[in-house]
């Protein structure tokens, strides 16, 4: 009886096991199939040259926007820029997110809007 | 959490990644897929050496799983000595130590960067099963070289899609990991089933 308890168990944790392969196999295709035409969100841990550098975007408006002295080396996440500006995050992230449209807007030649989702077809000439 | 340790790395650099990854090597729950995809990002923008990156991350890491084993060996073996023998199981003890040395190499060197999620835990079992410190060290630095390299190069090459390259790997990580524990269990309630009905064949016959 005790076998057979023991059996079952093993089998419902086999059954989980390949459950669970088929999960995160889904998500890792999932997103691996997404990973070049979707936008890297703005996280507070960023500085903004690493925003720069995800979002294919010069730093310098994105300093600017945010009222800072272009440095490329400075690299304090905009949480720290926020909390030294007495500034809520969020809003910080809003003012990125506006500098990066627009500076990708026509005629500036540089990136799709934020947040948007680009197709295959609009990143071929990269 | 996580956005802390990201926010360290890119003010402090190499000393913020080797003590994160010595920490998560430890067994401490850290995002240490996305901190390395990060660093191989940072350093393809300039602001990192790339070969002082995998060598601060792969030393970092040894020096976790060097903890770990230590715990396993010095603190774990004794308590688990105890428990074996208040359960009357002394003999399981044996029987760990036996299947550690078996498939230790394999194990230690696939959990330091296929099926990372284990490694800590390896660690500390091959500690308690007294698996030969030499051997461990050997598998240990020859994984987590291989770790650092990999998981790096990915954000070097990925440097302006972190996120999604580090969800894709951390994904890839957690279905190695089914994948590993389907074999086993697959092992258990099959492997030995087989070989049952094949020694029942075969013995006719002799």
């Amino acid at each position: 009886m005790a076998q057979v308890h023991q059996r079952t168990l093993l089998a419902l944790g086999f059954c989980l096991a390949i459950a669970a392969v088929f999960f995160f196999g889904y998500r890792a295709g999932h997103t691996a199939r997404h990973v070049r035409w979707q936008e890297e969100a703005i996280q507070p841990w960023m500085s903004v040259p690493f925003i720069a550098h995800t979002r294919h975007t010069p730093e310098k408006p994105l300093f600017e926007a945010i009222h800072v002295q272009p440095d490329r080396h400075d690299r304090r996440p905009i949480r720290d820029i926020a909390r030294a500006g007495n500034v809520p995050v969020a809003e910080l992230i809003r003012d990125l997110e506006q500098a990066i449209a627009k500076a990708s807007g026509p005629g500036s030649g540089s990136v799709s809007p934020p947040g948007k989702t680009i197709s295959p077809q609009d990143q071929s000439g990269r | 959490m996580s956005e802390q340790i990201l926010a360290a790395l890119a003010r402090y650099g190499f000393p913020a990644l080797f003590a994160v990854v010595t920490v998560a090597s430890i067994g401490i729950p850290l995002p240490v897929t996305l901190l390395l995809i990060v660093t191989g990002s940072l350093a393809a923008q300039g602001v990192l050496n790339i070969w002082g990156a995998i060598a601060v991350a792969a030393l970092g890491s040894i020096a976790g799983d060097q903890i770990g084993y230590a715990i396993g060996r010095w603190g774990g073996k004794a308590l688990a000595a105890r428990l074996t023998g208040l359960l009357g199981k002394g003999d399981r003890l044996r029987q760990m130590e036996a299947g550690a040395n078996k498939l230790g190499g394999s194990g230690i060197f696939l959990s330091r960067w296929l099926v990372t999620p284990l490694g800590p835990w390896i660690n500390f079992a091959s500690g308690i099963a007294g698996y030969s410190w030499l051997r461990f060290i050997f598998w240990d630095v020859a994984g987590e070289l291989l770790d650092a390299v990999l998981y790096i190069c990915v954000g070097y090459a990925f440097s302006d899609r972190v996120q999604q390259a580090a969800e894709v790997m951390g994904n890839l990580a957690w279905a190695f990991v089914g994948i590993a524990i389907a074999a086993f269990l697959g092992w258990k309630l099959f492997g030995k089933k087989l070989s049952t009905t094949r020694l029942r064949v075969e013995e006719p016959a002799r």
